[in-house]
C-alpha cells in the first residue's frame, strides 16, 4: 500500500441537528497508512464528523467515499470502519478475550472458531495484553481497557479506525504513554487512524496531519508544524493556545491594533482582521528601555513555572491578558514586579497578520 | 488474645464503637424475625388435640402433613402456580421493561411510564383482586365482549373460579415487580456499548442475547425474587378467584389457624419458609448481585 493513495474522502458533507449546523461542506481526503488528528473545541462538530464517517449518523448532503466506494448509505457495520469510543464501551460482562472476539463471533461474516482464537490471541499480544485474556474488564486498569477497546476494533481488520477522544478518560501520566503506544500500534498495522481530540498538544504530537475544525468547517488541514507555525485563521491560532491574538483594523498591509500600527510582510486571508504572536516570540523589556520594532505595554500579573519554561501573564491597558513564554534553555527566568508596567516586544516577522488581503 | 484486645481498645475507640451502629437492626431482626421463626419451628413439634395444644414434643403434625394427599397436593399446586406466574410475569414484564428502559430514550418519559405501571397500586389489594370477578365471570366483561364480536356463542365458564383465574389475577398484580428491576438495569446500559456491538457487525438478535439480556439478568433475578416471595406466600388471590378450588400452602395456614390448629399451621409455615429459602438461594446463584448492583 502506498501512503499517497487516498484511502478515504469526504465530499461536501453537511449535517444539521434541527437549527444547529454541526458540519458545513466538509471536503477532506485522507491517505492510507496515515495518522490524522482532528482538533476542535467542544461544539466544533468533531464528534459529529466521526459519527458521520462511522455511519452512526447520515449526512444531510455530500458523499462519504472509502477506497473509491461510495459508502454514504452503507450501514455502519458494513463499512469496514472501526470505532473506538471515548469511554471505551467495553462489554462489562465479558472477559478481555470475549470482548476482543465479539465482532468475529457475532459479526455478519462468521469466522471459524480456531481462526477466532488465533486472531484474537495475536491482537491481544499486539496491544500488549498477553496473559490477560481471562480477566474481566472490571479487573483491569484504564490503560488496559483502552488497549482492549483498540484490540476489539482492530481485530476486525478495518480499513480506517476512528478514535473519539481515546485518551480523554485516562489520567495525565497514562495519556502520555498511550500516545506513543497508539502510534506504535498503528505503524505496525499500517492502517489509517483518525483521532478526534480537544487537546492541541495531543493533536500536534500524534497526527501526521492535523484537521482543525471551527464551527463545523475545516479551518486548516496540514502537517502539525505548519498548523503550529502558520495557523490559517485567528481561530486556529486561538485553539493552539500558543498565540496572543490582537484584533484591529487592516488597510492594505498596515495593521492597526492596540499596540499601534505595524507593517505586515504578508496577510493571511481570513474573515476578520487580527494579529497573532506566539507566546514564546515575545520578549519582556523594562518600560522606557531603548528598543526597535513593535511592542505593547502591559502590567505584570503573575508567573507560572512549567519545568522547561516559565509563563508570564501580563494585563494590557484594555484588560486583555497577554501571555509570554520564556524557555529556560535560553537563560534564567526573569523576575518582575507585580502591577508594574513593562514593554512586550516582538520581531515584525513573528507577527502573523490575518485579514481580507 | 483478649488481653491485647483490651489494651488496643482505647486507641480504636471509633472503630470499636462502630458495631453498636448495627445493634438496633440486629435487635429488630432477633425480636421480629429470628425468634418467631424459631418459635414456629418449635410449635410445629407440639402435641395438638382438638381443642388444646401442649408443649409435649411429637412428630404427629409433620406425619399428618406428609401423610395427607390434600396437603401434599397443595404443596405441588403452590409450586406449580408459582412457576406459571413467574413465567407469565417474565414473559409480559420483560418486553415491557425493554420498551420502558431501553427503547424510550427520554428519561422523563420512561419515569412517567414506570409510574403508570404502579397506578393500580393506588387502590387496595383486595379491590384489585375482586375486580377480576366482574371481568372474568360467566356474564363478565370478557365474555360479553367475545360474544358481541361473535367470537364465541356460549360464555366461557372456565375463566372464573379456576386455576386460570388465579394465575391471571396474580400475574396482573405482580407483573410490575418484574418490570421495575429489569427496566432499571436496562436503563443503566451505556448506549455506546450497544452502538459498539452494532459497529462490530452484530445484528439485533445477537446484540440482545449476547449483550442486553446478560446485562439485564440482575434485574430479572431481583424481579423474580420479588414475585416468588409474594406468590409463594399468597392466599388472598387464590381464595377470592378460585372459589376455594385452588388451595395454596398459604390457604392451608389460614384455615388451620382459623380452627386453632397451631401445630399443623406451623408445619406448613416451616415448609413454606424452607421452599422460599431454597428459591431465593437458587436465584442468587444465577448472578452475583453484590457485584452487579
Amino acid at each position: 500500500m502506498t501512503s499517497q493513495q487516498p484511502v478515504f474522502r469526504l465530499e461536501g458533507v453537511s449535517k444539521s441537528y434541527g437549527s444547529v449546523t454541526a458540519l458545513r461542506d466538509i471536503t477532506l481526503s485522507v491517505n492510507g497508512n496515515e495518522y490524522i488528528s482532528v482538533l476542535g473545541p467542544s461544539g466544533s462538530g468533531k464528534s459529529v464528523l466521526l459519527r458521520v464517517i462511522a455511519g452512526f449518523d447520515v449526512p444531510d448532503s455530500g458523499r462519504v467515499v472509502l477506497e473509491g466506494r461510495d459508502i454514504t448509505d452503507v450501514p455502519a457495520y458494513e463499512r469496514g470502519i472501526g470505532f473506538v469510543f471515548q469511554n471505551f464501551a467495553l462489554f462489562p460482562h465479558l472477559t478481555v478475550f470475549e470482548n476482543v472476539a465479539f465482532g468475529l463471533r457475532n459479526g455478519k461474516v462468521p469466522v471459524a472458531a480456531p481462526d477466532v482464537e488465533q486472531r484474537v490471541k495475536d491482537m491481544i499480544s499486539l496491544v500488549g495484553l498477553a496473559g490477560m485474556e481471562g480477566r474481566g474488564v472490571h479487573q483491569i486498569s484504564g490503560g488496559q481497557k483502552q488497549r482492549v477497546a483498540l484490540a476489539r476494533t482492530l481485530v476486525m481488520a478495518p480499513r480506517l479506525v476512528l478514535l473519539d477522544e481515546p485518551l480523554g478518560a485516562l489520567d495525565a501520566n497514562l495519556r502520555h504513554r498511550m500516545r506513543n503506544e497508539l502510534r506504535a500500534i498503528r505503524e505496525k498495522l499500517g492502517v489509517t487512524f483518525m483521532h478526534v481530540t480537544g487537546s492541541e498538544t495531543e493533536a500536534l504530537a500524534m497526527g501526521d496531519r492535523v484537521v482543525v475544525l471551527d464551527h463545523g468547517r475545516i479551518a486548516q488541514f496540514a502537517r502539525p508544524d505548519q498548523v503550529y507555525g502558520q495557523p490559517a485563521t485567528p481561530s486556529v491560532a486561538h485553539f493552539l493556545n500558543r498565540y496572543n491574538i490582537f484584533e484591529g483594523e487592516l488597510s492594505g498591509k498596515r495593521f492597526t491594533g492596540p499596540f499601534g500600527m505595524i507593517d505586515a510582510a504578508s496577510v493571511t486571508p481570513a474573515d476578520k482582521p487580527a494579529c497573532a504572536i506566539r507566546y514564546d516570540r515575545m520578549k519582556v523589556e523594562e518600560e522606557g528601555a531603548p528598543g526597535e520594532g513593535p511592542a505593547i505595554s502591559a502590567s505584570f500579573v503573575a508567573s507560572e513555572y512549567l519545568g522547561s519554561s516559565v509563563m508570564y501573564f501580563f494585563e494590557a491597558a484594555d484588560g486583555r491578558v497577554i501571555e509570554v513564554e520564556h524557555h529556560l534553555s535560553l537563560g534564567q527566568p526573569q523576575s518582575f514586579e507585580p502591577k508594574r508596567r513593562y514593554r512586550l516586544r516582538w520581531k515584525p516577522e513573528d507577527a502573523i497578520v490575518f485579514g481580507r488581503g | 488474645m483478649s488481653g491485647t484486645a483490651v489494651r488496643q481498645a482505647p486507641q480504636q475507640k471509633s472503630r470499636s464503637s462502630a458495631p453498636w451502629l448495627i445493634a438496633p437492626g440486629v435487635l429488630w431482626m432477633l425480636v421480629f424475625l429470628v425468634t418467631p421463626i424459631l418459635l414456629i419451628v418449635y410449635v410445629s413439634f407440639w402435641t395438638q388435640t382438638t381443642f388444646k395444644i401442649e408443649p409435649t414434643l411429637t412428630l404427629q403434625s409433620w406425619k399428618a402433613f406428609f401423610g395427607s394427599d390434600t396437603y401434599l397436593n397443595s404443596l405441588w399446586t403452590t409450586v406449580r402456580i408459582w412457576l406459571i406466574v413467574l413465567a407469565s410475569t417474565f414473559i409480559i414484564g420483560y418486553p415491557t421493561a425493554l420498551f420502558v428502559g431501553l427503547f424510550v430514550k427520554n428519561k422523563t418519559l420512561s419515569t412517567v411510564l414506570l409510574v403508570i405501571c404502579v397506578i393500580p397500586f393506588w387502590t387496595s389489594f383486595l379491590i384489585r383482586v375482586l375486580a377480576w370477578r366482574p371481568m372474568l365471570g360467566k356474564e363478565g366483561a370478557i365474555n360479553i365482549l367475545l360474544q358481541k364480536f361473535g367470537i364465541i356463542s356460549q360464555p366461557i365458564e372456565a375463566l372464573l373460579f379456576t386455576e386460570l383465574s388465579v394465575i391471571i389475577g396474580m400475574t396482573q398484580i405482580y407483573v410490575v415487580f418484574m418490570v421495575g428491576p429489569i427496566a432499571f438495569m436496562l436503563g443503566r446500559i451505556d448506549p455506546n456499548i450497544i452502538e459498539a456491538a452494532r459497529d462490530l457487525g452484530a445484528g439485533f438478535g445477537r446484540i440482545f442475547w449476547k449483550i442486553i439480556f446478560p446485562l439485564s439478568l440482575p434485574g430479572v433475578v431481583v424481579g423474580a425474587i420479588f414475585v416468588s416471595v409474594m406468590v409463594l406466600g399468597e392466599f388472598a388471590t387464590a381464595a377470592a378467584l378460585s372459589g376455594r378450588k385452588v388451595n395454596l400452602l398459604g390457604n392451608i395456614i389460614v384455615t388451620q389457624v382459623g380452627s386453632l390448629k397451631w401445630a399443623l399451621a406451623s408445619v406448613v409455615g416451616v415448609i413454606l419458609t424452607i421452599v422460599m429459602g431454597l428459591v431465593i438461594a437458587g436465584f442468587l446463584r444465577i448472578v452475583d448481585l453484590k457485584r452487579e448492583l
